[in-house]
């Protein structure tokens, strides 16, 4: 029942809301793709450092989807059955050039006061 | 679009396609399971292993599930449809106590519907026109020395001076309303008329189904000019069809070749939302459509009512005030004229004191409203109070209901439903409940509207007013119910959650004290039903004893269920003066020769429907005094008039037939009068009046020519309401102009049997000729007195219903009580009490009620009444007795309804009682 609670051998639990983030980017940089290539896409990119339920990816999706910053359609998967695929819309670019300047600016401050404690 | 609503969008989606997305989504995280799969089986992984490695990495699907349903609900809507099935279960399990409260909550909301339907048809709403705000109508009040037929009516010469020089006004229109009888290849019929100014349609912004309308240009030139008709959508339709090869036929209207030119737009009936005429003429064929009398030019005769249209910027205020001097400047050259020159300065400076008015005409013009608005809002009132009525019973039986629910309440706040929950629930099934019943209570007004129009008098015009709901009524329903809903939905509720959990779960729910909360509450609520009941009482009490006064006066006339009339307008199928008079004669003396007519006479002016002739007197040897009311009721009759209505001679002679026609148009025809007491009696005093002269209807400058030749009793003329008047009856057989008459037999046997002979008779005699209004007196009596009739019905309906609802609501109160109070009563039985004192331990507390109720009940009504003084007749609004019988009643209702309860009071048996506790 533990979701996403932080688990040993030093990998991490994927912070609340990022893994949005990273979806949209993933759609902008590679364009559309099924929840599959999604997650592969993720694990390829964190170098397996991230601990993912590849699960949660279709909650993500369905809340992107909602909110009209992505948009699917059905095409066919590696192994030739139904799949759907996921794209970025245009609401979704801006909306990730939003979330990208905000966790820059969040993730600054924040390794600013790391370091700050960290020289004392 | 905003984020918020975009969500809002996909899940209101999602809920038509639920099934569907459901299962491609199964699809899909099956795909990537067996993606995964493959993946760890292309690894070196064996296929079990693979699989279970897939299902880790991929995470528990059922939460999966979970969190994607929920996040595509709208959690609010599935809560509320869950506290509807579940108030639905709970109706269900109570039915009585949902057929009791849905069916008061009916009576109230379909009261209050069907007065409503009527109110908004008539009063409310707007004339479907462009723009009807800009619409007014025009009138003026004051003495006009002068003819003045209708309502709000002006002279022509007037309009054409608005008209021509009124600021205000985009356009000034007028119109009368008359009746006429047109023939269509052959067959006469009547119909209803309307005269307009050429305007009239574009003032109106209505434009044509077929063919043209009328236009300032083409058909407001010429006297007499203009021989063309429109006809209105719907007549168009019930007598054509909808045939557009009408255009260009040609008609007879009033016997005058006429062709119809156009056909007005579908969905406009007229300015008066309660009638539509049938047919439009120009007004410059006024000699046409009122044969007779042709007004156009008369200044002294106040026949059109005259409508503007403003233009931007004015208001109805400023459009006033811009009228007045203009209004001023025609006053000051009317007064110069001839006609009013040789007045007395006392008149004429009455004269300048006229004044013009100016009213939003948005809704139109109505008589019938004029008739019943008052009535209409009265009864909205007293409909509004039986709905509370109905609230507060349904308030009450609520109240017992959670008493009786006290301990499932309890559990559930204790195992931590919050209490928002529980109020939401509660509310749920209180809208439930009125919704119900308000579908239930706008089928009931249908059916109450059918019943109310029945009552509205038609005279003879088809009335545009209909009981169908359409989208106001079911928006007024939809919000009577939520609102009524509130009212007696939210007290309970709150009172239903607060409850002490320890006591209610340790059952300790019936303490011997009986007092508590709840039940003062309800008492509270008992005592206002008793307030308003009072009220409504006393209203039914008032509006009834108006009815039955005004029923009682003495008319004058007997037996009147044996007194048949009907009316003829020969002028309207083209006769003239002297065929007119042959005409009467010989209807006159066939129905005389009809087995069981006992007598048979005809009279200008109908009696006991709301018309008369007024003028001024001149008697000779009296010298009136300025501004003495010198105002006298005519009507022409023939000879046996008197015998006919049994209206006793008590001096002199009746008009026989050297009383004829002396000399073609002599502007003063008239040699002899018959007076009536009341006249005789003012005039004259104890003097002989037989061989007075008078003279009438050339104002105060008439010689007095006309001899007295008889003397008869009072009896009404427009009716009860106005009472006895000063009149004077004038021979027919002298009158130079060819009226429509009424013909009045009295007949031997039922009067409704003569009804298809006569329509015979008269048929062999002209079969084109159409007659009209064929009834009997009384028949007249009664429309005459519909609109009394309507609110003595009503008022007494609504009395009943809110005394049965207090009555409903007491017994439940008392019946709750005495089962509260069981182990208090048995105790005291126990002890030695006799039954009779715990009988009376219980009615002193239903007296205690009826008193409660009454307090605030007789000042309301003590100060509301007067607001109905002018719907009165014969009774004054705080009428004592009335508040007797009212409280009598009240009395009786509580003490039948507390007496079941007291009864099973006095026979608990204290063991029983005792033990239970």
């Amino acid at each position: 029942m533990s979701k996403g609670r932080a688990i040993e051998n030093g990998r991490s639990e994927v912070l609340q809301g990022t893994l949005d983030l990273m979806i949209l980017k993933t759609l902008d940089a590679l364009g559309p793709l099924h929840g599959f290539g999604i997650a592969r896409r993720i694990e390829q990119v964190s170098e397996e450092v991230l601990q993912l339920n590849e699960g949660t990816v279709y909650t993500s999706l369905l809340r992107l989807q909602q909110q009209g910053w992505i948009d699917s359609d059905w095409g066919t998967s590696e192994n030739n059955r139904r799949a759907r695929f996921y794209s970025i819309t245009k609401g979704g670019m801006k909306q990730l050039a939003r979330e990208t300047a905000n966790w820059n600016r969040i993730s600054g401050v924040i390794g600013r006061v790391l370091s700050l404690e960290g020289e004392k | 679009m905003t984020r918020r609503s975009s969500v809002l969008v996909a899940k209101l989606k999602r809920l038509f396609a639920k099934r569907r997305s459901d299962v491609e989504f199964d699809d899909e995280m099956h795909e990537h399971l067996r993606l995964l799969t493959n993946r760890y089986i292309n690894a070196g992984m064996q296929p079990d292993d693979a699989k279970s490695a897939a299902r880790r990495q991929f995470g528990n699907t059922t939460l999966l599930h979970e969190d994607r349903s929920e996040m595509q609900t709208i959690p609010a809507m599935e809560t509320l449809w869950r506290d509807i099935r579940y108030g639905a279960r709970q109706f269900r399990m109570n039915p009585l106590f949902a057929a009791v409260a849905i069916l008061s909550l009916a009576l109230g909301i379909g009261a209050n519907t069907a007065v409503f339907t009527l109110l908004d048809q008539l009063v409310l709403r707007l004339l479907p026109v462009k723009d009807p705000q800009r619409l007014v109508m025009v009138w003026s009040t004051g003495p006009h020395f002068g003819g003045n037929s209708g309502a709000r009516a002006a002279s022509y010469p007037m309009y054409q001076d608005f008209q021509r020089a009124a600021k205000a006004f985009e356009f000034v229109f007028c119109r009368l309303e008359t009746q006429s009888s047109i023939t269509i290849d052959g067959g006469t019929e009547r119909v209803d008329g309307e005269l307009i100014s050429g305007n009239y349609f574009q003032a109106l912004g209505v434009g044509p189904a077929v063919g043209r309308l009328f236009s300032p240009e083409a058909d407001d030139r010429i006297y007499m000019g203009h021989p063309s008709v429109v006809l209105s959508y719907q007549y168009w339709m019930r007598r054509f069809a909808g045939d557009p090869k009408v255009v260009g036929k040609k008609i007879l209207v009033n016997n005058y070749p006429m062709e119809i030119v156009g056909v007005s737009a579908a969905g406009f009936g007229g300015l008066d939302p309660a009638r539509s005429p049938d047919i439009r003429v120009p007004i410059l064929m006024t000699p046409v459509m009122t044969p007779g009398r042709d007004d156009l030019a008369n200044r002294r005769s106040q026949w059109v009512q005259i409508f503007g249209r403003l233009k931007s910027g004015y208001t109805v205020q400023s459009a006033r005030a811009s009228l007045q001097p203009l209004f001023h400047q025609i006053l000051r050259d009317e007064v110069e004229q001839p006609s009013l020159a040789k007045r007395s300065q006392h008149d004429r400076d009455l004269f300048l004191t006229r004044t013009v008015l100016v009213e939003t005409a948005a809704n139109g013009y109505s008589g019938l409203r004029q008739q019943y608005s008052t009535a209409l809002i009265v009864l909205m009132c007293m409909a509004g109070l039986i709905l509370l009525v109905a609230c507060s019973n349904v308030a009450s039986l609520l109240i017992a209901r959670a008493m009786a629910r006290q301990r499932e309440t309890a559990v559930r706040l204790a195992i931590g439903a919050g209490r928002r929950a529980l109020i939401r629930q509660l509310l749920v099934e209180s809208i439930l409940l009125s919704v119900v019943g308000a579908a239930l209570g706008l089928g009931l007004s249908v059916v109450a509207t059918r019943g109310l129009l029945s009552m509205l008098p038609t005279n003879g015009a088809t009335l545009m007013l209909h009981a169908k709901p359409d989208g106001r009524i079911l928006l007024f329903s939809v919000g009577a119910a939520f609102a009524t809903a509130l009212v007696f939905g939210v007290m309970p509720a709150l009172q239903a959650t607060t409850l002490d959990l320890l006591t209610t779960l340790k059952d300790m729910a019936s303490p011997v004290t009986g007092a508590n909360t709840p039940a003062r509450f309800r008492k509270a609520l008992v005592m206002a039903q008793i307030a308003l009941s009072f009220l409504l009482l006393v209203g039914a009490g008032l509006f009834t004893r108006t009815l039955i006064n005004l029923k009682d006066m003495r008319t004058g006339f007997s037996s009147m269920e044996n007194l048949v009339s009907f009316q003829v307008d020969p002028a309207k199928n083209g006769y003239l003066v002297a065929r007119t008079r042959d005409f009467y004669s010989d209807a006159l003396r066939d129905i005389r020769a009809l087995p069981g007519v006992r007598s048979a006479a005809y009279v200008m002016w109908p009696l006991l429907n709301g018309r008369e002739w007024d003028l001024t007197v001149v008697v000779e040897g009296h010298q009136a005094e300025p501004g003495e009311d010198m105002q006298v009721y005519y009507n022409l009759a023939s000879p046996g008039y008197w015998r006919t209505m049994g209206i006793p001679l008590l001096q002199g002679r009746d008009f026989d037939e050297r009383d004829r026609v002396n000399g073609g148009d002599d502007p003063q025809p008239w040699n002899v009068a018959i007076v009536n007491r009341e006249f005789a009696e003012h005039f004259f005093g104890v003097r002989d009046p037989i061989g007075q002269r008078i003279g009438c209807c050339h104002g105060p400058g008439t010689k007095p020519t006309i001899r007295i030749v008889g003397v008869v009793e009072n009896s009404l003329f427009a009716g009860p309401r106005s009472g006895v008047r000063r009149q004077v009856f004038l021979p027919y057989l002298e009158s130079a102009s060819p009226a429509a008459v009424t013909f009045y037999m009295r007949s031997a046997r039922p009067a409704t049997a003569l009804f298809a002979t006569l329509r015979g008779l008269l048929a062999k005699l002209d079969s084109s000729l159409p007659v009209y209004d064929l009834k009997t007196l009384d028949d007249q009596l009664n429309e005459t007195l519909s609109t009394e009739r309507l609110i003595a019905f009503l008022s007494t309906v609504f009395g009943v219903l809110a005394t049965v609802l207090a009555g409903l609501g007491l017994y439940g109160v008392m019946a709750f009580v005495v089962a509260r109070r069981t182990g208090e009563l048995g105790l005291r039985m126990a002890l030695g009490a006799p039954r009779l004192s715990v009988l009376w331990l219980v009615i002193r507390e239903v007296l205690i009620l009826l008193g409660g109720g009454l307090i605030v009940g007789v000042p309301s009504a003590y100060l509301l009444s007067r607001y109905v003084s002018s719907e009165l007749f014969g009774v004054t609004p705080t009428d004592v007795w009335t508040g007797v019988a009212a409280s009598a009643l009240l009395g009786l209702i509580a003490l039948v309804s507390g007496f079941v309860p007291a009864r099973r009071a006095s026979g608990i048996d204290p063991i029983a009682a005792l033990r239970y506790e």
